[in-house]
Formats: structure tokens, sequence, C-alpha cells
């Protein structure tokens, strides 16, 4: 009890000092901070430019001249509040109805494909003989939708596509922008995946309940907030985890081998007979069965101890490795395996029946709903701590000591111990600097900026805006070198366009298809590092090249969902591509010399003798844009015609296509379509090389 | 980085550059490159991996049917060798003790040549059973380590030893990047080989408009990144337009099974005979999770195996001259119950099966040990326990195939023995 209201009261000192200090930002609106770009031999205009490519998805039209107008700092200072209303985005989030809700509702509402299959056979909407059968799928189908239809149930494949859409309508639409890059950057450090079915279920409220509102927060208190989070729990398996029981102590609730529990439900209750339960237990019963048998050693080659005996170590690795410390963090394998010890216990509360769901319930059912606190028990959300399943011996991990302690109210105190001093730790100081300077700075930025921001992370107690600020006011962010330095991700790209060019974007699927095509499937990395953050890891031959065609689709109209008029950006005739490559050079690339992309593209694209060579030696084949479905227009005729119209630049203004028809309508006019140039060059300056750069 | 030095200096590829950029007239560059650019690298070996998804029933596809264990363990899935006792098809005897599947017929002839070899009993040291932690494991390569960024194909794509790798030295026909293909080495994930290249849907002359813009833009770029891949970009179209991808006629009037698998593994093949520098290629076969009706010569799992041998053996034989260069080899996170369960399916377990086949392939044996299955025989009372460690096969494939032998960067924290699957 005492504990409890040491915590409350600190807790309530360090939320009115919360609400005080954000109450002085408001409303203190000039910054006490100056960026230092002049020394670096930057005009304010290139520096707006630098700093809105850094911290934004990209600039919108106007977007340059606003933040000039506002101020540089002042700018800077708003995208650290992150308070902007976002009007315009919350309509647009409407139309994404679930993506608000709870985990417990998703459970109910979302459950996977195999649960409701189960459950489908045992209230008799289909027979278990019919699954997986050959024979009318169709028949099979029906009668699961119409059980789906009758219990409310939703494919839960609906729900993570709304998901992805409102993630990529946020990125585009947000005011709060930074607060957008920083929710991507923090989710990919503390990695999660879609991939992992057990976990899958659960992402959607950890990007929106953990990540986002402690992005521009404290570290410690993301990283805790993520620690207990069900998402980071199934993935990274600290939810199995488990002591080994205190002796002269009943059993703890489920200790097994790691068979899913989805593989239970599916087989009904079911179980093979010969099922044992993997607890140590069983184990000895077991093992002296064997010996008392002659049967044959079975040469087994899975390592004892590793898994075997209920603790799981792979959160405790990882937490170290990638969320704090960083892998030359100065940890050993010693307090990796004594960390896992220190979070045994912490699991989630039962929300369904999935993993060890049903288990769990059963528990809390037994301790009782009021009584879990008094028996030291800590449900927080979605979080359960059971005092049953941690381990109470000594611990000692990086030299502070964990005392043996049979006092259960003493287990859970003892994580959030461990959690805050790998948070305040000097080398997670460095290694979250690190991580950041490399997604703002460049992949290879300088050990002086790192030291400088590792130095802040400490003095504020790991206030990411304060690390942020000293960043960003420090010598080394506006030395001039760093200004190419970085090359967006697909997902950068993809936003980035779309912002340039104001578009409409009704459907955003269609842009996680090319993402996924130009190398990042966002949701979708499995492994707990994230993706890479270097320009090396996103630029290789095949994605260079989708990042191109990505570039011709979206400009040509052809990327479903998205409406551009490029019309806005460029009045140029078609017999004037030099006007057109001006325009959209501007539009695309306003920090960058027009001339320099006339210069090269000009040549090539008005010159009557390369037309005419070309139309003798090109024959290769019209290739269709392969994340639509339409079938690709072969062999159109009038091609030559066509490529000779445009070498003579006899040309009509024609009326405006419809953004989503095919780029050349070739049989029914010989001229090149003013719209079809502007779009080719829109769509080249999208796929150039200077526009891949942040 | 991996050097790219190799890849640039294939001379005939530059020129061609030169020549499409004015200079020299088309129609000698064209002559040039056609001398030079078909076969621009020679055969390599390649090694191609198969990772069936799902966990493969490996007692069903290659079935000890003299054990009394599990005829008693599986009521109604456990399928005889004997000719009377089963009903239309049995399994195909393979030595007296094992069975392959009906539905693999096509693989009965090459193990009798003793070119395809099986492992049973493989698995992994990590006894999980998730789906993901065990496929992740496996294809990182690093079974109690999640935070191994690499898979082991990219690492052994590392480990090749020359540097004259292409861009498509490693390819993957997935359309997302496998884990295994993880990593700082150069590998590409493509679905479709036609998609390769500038595309201006419906529009040939955007097309070519915007190559040959693009060209120029990435030549001009000062960034070094961006211009070199750029370029290597370019001349990898031009390898892949120089073989015709579009009407690829397969060896030997093959037919490849109308299927995913069929389709990428027809796609790798063309690769191989275009000599593009092809050594590590990936693909995936899908729905081996059999919880549900499993079924016995016919069903899913029959479906399944069907494809898997019939798609391999097309690959085979449209391989035809380029036989000496290929191994296959499958893979899959891990096997299934011993015991089916109440829905006429099985449950996840530890140990399977998987096949090699080559012509250096100590084939025509099954390799590794699987014990009579009585209950204490079994992991944990219910799973054909693992006995050949997954890695000591990879390794040992990569190592014969490609020269790939420094297993301490393949598969750190392993110190196994090689297990002879591979003469030589």
């Amino acid at each position: 009890m005492k504990n409890k209201f040491k915590v409350g009261f600190t807790l309530l000192i360090a939320g009115s000092f919360f609400i005080l200090s954000s109450f002085f930002q408001r409303s203190a609106p000039v910054t006490s901070y100056k960026f230092p770009y002049k020394r670096a031999g930057l005009t304010e205009r290139q520096a707006a430019e630098y700093l809105v490519g850094r911290f934004t998805y990209g600039a919108t039209p106007g977007e340059v001249d606003s933040v000039m107008k506002m101020g540089l700092e002042n700018w800077f200072s708003q995208q650290l509040n992150a308070n902007l209303t976002d009007d315009s985005l919350n309509k647009r989030l409407a139309a994404y109805n679930d993506i608000n809700l709870t985990n417990t509702e998703v459970c109910h509402i979302y459950p996977p494909g195999f649960v409701i299959r189960t459950l489908a056979i045992k209230d008799s909407a289909i027979s278990k003989d019919s699954v997986d059968k050959a024979v009318d799928k169709k028949a099979f189908n029906a009668q699961i939708q119409a059980y789906m239809d009758k219990k409310g149930f939703k494919n839960d494949q609906d729900l993570y596509k709304q998901f992805i859409d409102q993630h990529i309508i946020r990125a585009i639409y947000s005011q709060n922008q930074l607060r957008e890059v920083l929710t991507d950057f923090w989710f990919n450090h503390f990695n999660v995946s879609f991939f992992k079915g057990e976990c899958a279920q659960f992402i959607p409220a950890y990007e929106r309940d953990v990540i986002r509102p402690n992005a521009l927060g404290k570290f410690d208190q993301l990283l805790v907030a993520s620690t207990k989070s069900p998402a980071m729990l199934y993935y990274l398996d600290n939810f199995t985890s488990v002591g080994p029981p205190p002796p002269n102590t009943p059993k703890p609730a489920s200790v097994q081998p790691k068979t899913d529990d989805a593989n239970m439900l599916m087989t009904g209750g079911n179980k093979p007979q010969s099922t044992v339960k993997n607890n140590p237990a069983d184990m000895s019963m077991m093992m002296s069965a064997a010996s008392t048998q002659p049967a044959k050693p079975v040469k087994t080659i899975t390592q004892p101890g590793k898994n075997l005996n209920g603790l799981n170590e792979n959160y405790a690795r990882e937490v170290m490795e990638l969320h704090t410390l960083g892998v030359d963090g100065g940890y050993t394998q010693t307090d990796v395996t004594q960390a896992a010890r220190v979070l045994t216990g912490w699991t989630v509360y039962p929300i369904s029946d999935y993993a060890y769901g049903a288990a769990m319930k059963g528990l809390v059912a037994k301790v009782g709903e009021d009584n879990l606190a008094a028996k030291g028990y800590v449900h927080e959300g979605d979080f359960l701590f059971t005092p049953n399943r941690h381990d109470q011996g000594e611990k000692v991990v990086l030299g502070h000591t964990f005392l043996a302690s049979k006092d259960p109210n003493v287990g859970y105190q003892e994580g959030i111990t461990l959690l805050e001093m790998l948070a305040n730790h000097p080398s997670t100081a460095k290694f979250i600097s690190r991580q950041l300077a490399v997604r703002f700075v460049s992949d290879t930025p300088p050990q002086s900026l790192i030291d400088k921001m590792a130095k802040s992370f400490i003095d504020h107690d790991g206030d990411i805006r304060q690390v942020l600020i000293t960043m960003v006011t420090s010598k080394e962010f506006w030395n001039k070198k760093n200004i190419d330095a970085k090359v967006k991700s697909p997902f950068e790209l993809a936003v980035s366009s779309a912002r340039a060019l104001n578009a409409d974007v009704k459907d955003p699927y269609p842009l996680f298809n090319w993402m996924a095509k130009m190398g990042q499937k966002i949701y979708y990395y499995q492994a707990p590092t994230g993706f890479p953050d270097r320009a090396a890891y996103w630029i290789n031959t095949g994605a260079l090249l989708d990042r191109m065609d990505f570039g011709l689709a979206l400009a040509s109209g052809q990327i479903g969902g998205i409406n551009i008029k490029l019309s806005t950006f460029s009045k140029a005739l078609a017999n004037d591509p030099q006007a057109a490559v001006k325009d959209y050079s501007n539009a695309l690339l306003p920090g960058d010399d027009p001339n320099e992309m006339t210069k090269e593209l000009i040549p090539l694209l008005n010159d009557p003798a390369v037309l005419a060579k070309l139309a003798n030696t090109g024959k290769q084949p019209i290739k269709h844009d392969p994340v639509a479905t339409e079938k690709p227009v072969i062999g159109a005729p009038g091609d030559m015609a066509l490529m000779s119209a445009f070498a003579e630049s006899q040309s009509k203004v024609l009326t405006q296509a419809p953004v989503a028809q095919p780029l050349v309508n070739i049989s029914t006019n010989n001229k090149m379509n003013a719209n079809n140039m502007r779009s080719l060059i829109a769509g080249i300056i999208i796929g150039s090389p200077d526009f891949q750069k942040r | 980085m991996v050097s790219r030095r190799g890849f640039l200096k294939s001379g005939g590829l530059a020129l061609m550059g030169i020549g499409l950029m004015g200079g020299i007239p088309g129609f000698l560059a064209e002559a040039v490159a056609r001398e030079q650019i078909i076969k621009p690298y020679g055969k390599r070996k390649v090694m191609v991996c198969i990772f069936q998804r799902g966990a493969m029933d490996g007692l069903m596809a290659v079935t000890p049917f003299t054990d009394t264990y599990l005829q008693q363990a599986r009521p109604t899935l456990f399928m005889s060798a004997a000719k009377s006792s089963t009903p239309g098809n049995p399994l195909i005897d393979l030595d007296g003790h094992y069975g392959l599947h009906p539905s693999m017929k096509a693989f009965e002839p090459i193990f009798r040549e003793k070119r395809l070899a099986i492992v049973h009993g493989i698995g992994s040291p990590n006894n999980t059973r998730s789906h993901f932690d065990a496929q992740d494991y496996m294809e990182s390569g690093t079974p109690f380590d999640k935070g191994t960024n690499s898979g082991w194909l990219n690492r052994a794509v590392g480990l090749l030893g020359h540097d004259t790798l292409t861009p498509f030295s490693a390819v993957s026909l997935t359309s997302a990047m496998p884990r295994s293909f993880y990593g700082d080495n150069p590998a590409l994930a493509i679905s479709n080989l036609q998609d390769f290249g500038i595309q201006m849907r419906g529009n040939a002359v955007g097309t070519d408009l915007a190559s040959r813009s693009f060209e120029e833009l990435y030549g001009q770029s000062s960034a070094g990144l961006l211009q070199n891949t750029g370029r290597e970009s370019f001349e990898a179209i031009k390898m892949l337009q120089k073989n015709d991808v579009r009407n690829y006629k397969p060896a030997n009037n093959v037919v490849y099974p109308n299927s995913a698998l069929g389709n990428a593994l027809k796609q790798i093949a063309q690769l191989i005979k275009m000599d593009v520098g092809l050594e590590v290629a990936f693909t995936e076969s899908n729905g081996w999770d059999t919880h549900f009706n499993q079924g016995t010569e016919n069903g899913i799992f029959a479906r399944n195996v069907a494809d898997l041998s019939n798609s391999i053996m097309a690959f085979w034989n449209d391989l035809d001259a380029y036989q000496d260069e290929v191994t296959v080899m499958t893979m899959t996170e891990f096997g299934r119950t011993v015991h089916q369960n109440g829905t006429g399916g099985t449950d996840h377990g530890r140990a399977s099966c998987n096949f090699i086949l080559g012509n250096t392939v100590n084939g025509g044996l099954i390799h590794g040990q699987v014990q009579p299955m009585s209950t204490d025989n079994l992991e944990d009372g219910r799973d054909l326990p693992v006995t050949t460690d997954f890695r000591s096969v990879f390794s040992e494939v990569a190592d014969k195939q490609l020269k790939v032998n420094n297993d301490r960067i393949l598969f750190p924290d392993w110190k196994g023995e090689k297990i002879g699957v591979i003469n030589g």
C-alpha cells in the first residue's frame, strides 16, 4: 500500500509539472533558440527547405514560404508541440470507422480466420468435415460468411487495410507532420510485425495508444508503454515467460512448451492423448518413466535449458540490444538472462481465448477480479502482471541487485526499476541519439553531434523534444554536406509525391502496394530491428526501377484512388516541354535549379533526330502497370505517327482527359496531348535521382 | 557494399550504353551488344531454395510405414505401401521402410537415379511451435537470436568469394523480400520478370522517352549510390531484354503446373538459362498448415505435394543442359504432430523432412534418424524429435554447391557435423 501511494503521489506531481510546463510552452510562441544556418552558408530559403524536408513527409505547395513567413524556429516549435488542429485530416479519417477500436473490441469483432472456423464448428454452423475440402469451396465460404454476419464478425484483413490506409492518410494530410514522422521512427525502433499472427490484432492500438502519444514525450514512458503492450508482449514472447515456481507453492498457471494455443483451439480440445505438459514436474516424471524403461534414447538436438524451463529471453535481449543500450551498450548474456528473470510474469490481460487467453482467464477468475491488486497482480488496460509467474529469486542486471523477495508486491516494481535503469543509461542516451541523428541528419552522423544529443538526453531525462532541439540548433545539423545526405524510403517517396502535387487521395491502399513493390511493405518487416534506415538498403536495381515506374504511374493517373491535377502546376503546351520541365521542377524540387534538369532532358525530349532514330530502333515491348490489375494495352497502333507528331512539335491543346484514363489514346488522335506530355515530365521528375533525396 | 566493379566492367554493356546515347550508330551498338551481352557471365553454380510455409507433415510426405506406433497414432491418416490395403494408390515403397506419398510419384524416378535425397527428422534446435518464430529462425539461420538482421542466404551471397555480383546474383521469386534475403548484399525480389524495366502502361513512346530520360538523369547524377545503381539498372534491363522473357519456351516440351510455385520455378529456369549471373534463387510454396482434413491420397496435402513434386520436376527437366549447375533444396519450419487431431489434420510439431535434388546429391537415400514412434521416443511425448539440425544440411549444400564454407558467418553459433547429403 505504502509503495502504491508513493507511486501515485509521484505521478501526480510529475503530471502537474507536465501540464504546467506544456502550458508555458504553448503560451510562449517565441522560441528561445536560433538555428545557426547562416553561419553554415545557407540562405533562409535553403534552410527552410532543408528543415521542412527533414521534419515532414515533404513540402506541400507553398509550405516553404509559409514556414519562412512564420519563422523557422517558430515553425519547428509548433511541430514539437504537435497540437495543431487537424480538421481536414479528421474528415478524411472518418472514413475508417474501426481504427479506434480497443484491443478487446478488435478481438470480438475481428477474430482471426481460424478462430472463426473453430467457433463455427462448435456452433454447428459448418461441419468440421467441410474445412479445407476441395469440394464446393463456394458453399463453404458462404456458410462461413453467413456465420460471420450472424455473429457480427468481420474479416481481420479489412481491419489491417483500414489501419494501413489511415496511416498513409495521416502522413499525407496531418498538420502535425513531425509527430507522424516520429511515430514512424519509434514504431520502427520498437518494431512489431503483421507477419506474426499472434501480435497482428494488437498493432493498430499499439501505434495509436503506445507510439503516437509518446512520440514527442519522454523516452522512459515510451519504453514502459511498449513493454506492457500486447503487441510487443506477443511479438517478442515475453507473455509466455515464466520463472521457476517458488518451493512449496502450487504450480504456476501454465508452464507448457510453446505450442501456440491456436493449436489447442483448433483441435477443439481433442489434444493428442500423449501430450505431456512440459512443466518441470511433468518433465521429471517423464524422465524417470523413461529411465525405468529400457527404451532406446532418442538423439534429439533440441537444446535444453534454452526455452524449456519457461524462461523466454527474447524480449530481454532485444530490449537491450535494439530498444535501449544498443548492441555495444555494455551488457552481457548474463545480463540478458537476469533481465528476462526480472520480467517474468509480465503478460497480457485475458482479452480473448487466443494464445494464453484462456489460461489467464481461468487464473483471473480464480483470484477474483477484485482481489487482483491485493494479491500483487497489476492490471492496467491490457497489461497484467502475475506474481505467481514471477521469478522471486535474486537477480543482478548491469550491476544492480534485485534482492530475492517473497513479497508478491515487489515483482512488478522490479520490472519498472529495470526499464527505468535501461531508459536512463548513458549507452541508451548515445544509442537513441545516434538513431535520431541517422533518421534526421545523415546515414553516418558525426560523433560530435551524437555526443551533444546524448548529453541533452541525460540532462533532460530522456525528453525527446529537448534532444531534437539540441540536434537542430547544432552546427553539425546545418552542415551543407548533409543537405543531400538522406535518401527517401519508399514510404517517404510515395507520401512526398502526393504532398508535393496536392493529391486528393481517396484510396491510399494502391500506394501501399507500390511501397511494398519498391521494397517497404510497411508493418510487415519481420525482424525486430525494423527497416534499416540507410540509403544502401533502399537503393538497389529492382527497387530503383520501381521508383521510376512509380513516378510515371502516379503522374499519368494510373494509380487508382488518387486524383492529381497536374495542370495546377503547369499550363505548358505540348510543344513546350521546356516550360513543363521548369514548372514541375519548381513544384517537386523547389530547392533545385530547374535549368539543370532542363539541360539534361530537353535534348532528349525535343530533338527530332533522336526521335527519328528511336522510331527506327525502338521496339520495346509495352509494359503494364504491375500493381494495377488492368490488362496492358499491347501493341497500340499509331506509335510511329505519334512519335513523329511529337518530334515535329505539332500540337494542339486538347481538352483535359480524365486523370485515370490511359496515358495516350493513340487511336483517336495523332497529336501529343499536352496533358500526356506533362504527366510524362512530372513522372520523370518524381523518378529522378534528385527527388529520391529527402 | 559488395563490389560492383565486375558488373560495371562488363565492357559490352558499357558500350551499349554509349551507343544509345549517340556517338555510335544504334545498329553498331546493337551488333556489339548481341555478341557480348547474351551470355555475359557463363554458367554459374546455382542453389535454388524452396520454403514450404506452414510446416509440412513430413510423416505423410515420406512415411515410415513399418512403424506400428505411427499407424496407431493416425487411424484415418496413415497410408500403407501394400498394394492391397489401401483403396487406390498406396505409398511408393522407397526402401522397405519409407514410403513416398503417391501424389509425389514424379519424384520416384529421380530418387531411383540417386539424384534425389531426403533428410528425415530435420528441424531446428529451438522447440518453438510458432510458425512465425520458427520461420524467422530458419531464415535468419540463428535459432536462438531474433535480433539477427540478415538472412542466411544473403550472407551466402556475401561469401560467394568473387566480385562479379550482378543484379541477378540473388533473386527471390516472391512479391516481397523474404527474411532469408534480408541484409547488405544485393538481392532482388520480383514476382514477375516482365515487370523488370521502365514501364508506362499502354504507352510505348512514353516508356521509351522516360527510359532514356531516366538513364540520362541517373548517368549525370552526382550522388554515387544513385548514379551507380541507376547505371546498373539500365544495364540489367538490357540483359533481360536480349532474352525474350515473354515468349519463353521450356525445353523438352515441359509443361509447368499452373501454380504459383510452377510459375516461380519457370522464371528461375529462365534466369539460369540467360546466364545473367544467378547463383542464389529463392521461392516459396504455401498452404502446408494442415490442421483440418489433410486427407490421404486425395485432399489438400495430396494436392500440395503433387504441386511441389511436379513443379520441381518440370523445372529439373526444363533445365536440360544446365542440370549439372543446379541444386534444389526444400525447407519447412517444423513438422506436425505424430497423432492426428480431432479434425482430420495434424497440429504443430517438431521434425519434418526435406528434399535435395541435383546431380551431385548423395541420392536414393533417406538420411537422418527416425526412431520408432513410441511415446517415450517422442519429443515432449508428442512430436517426432529433431535429430538433424537444419543448419548441417543447409551449410553442406551451400558449401558443396556454391563453395560457401565459412560457417562462422553463414551460421554463427553452430558447430555441428555435416551428414553427407552431397557427394565429394
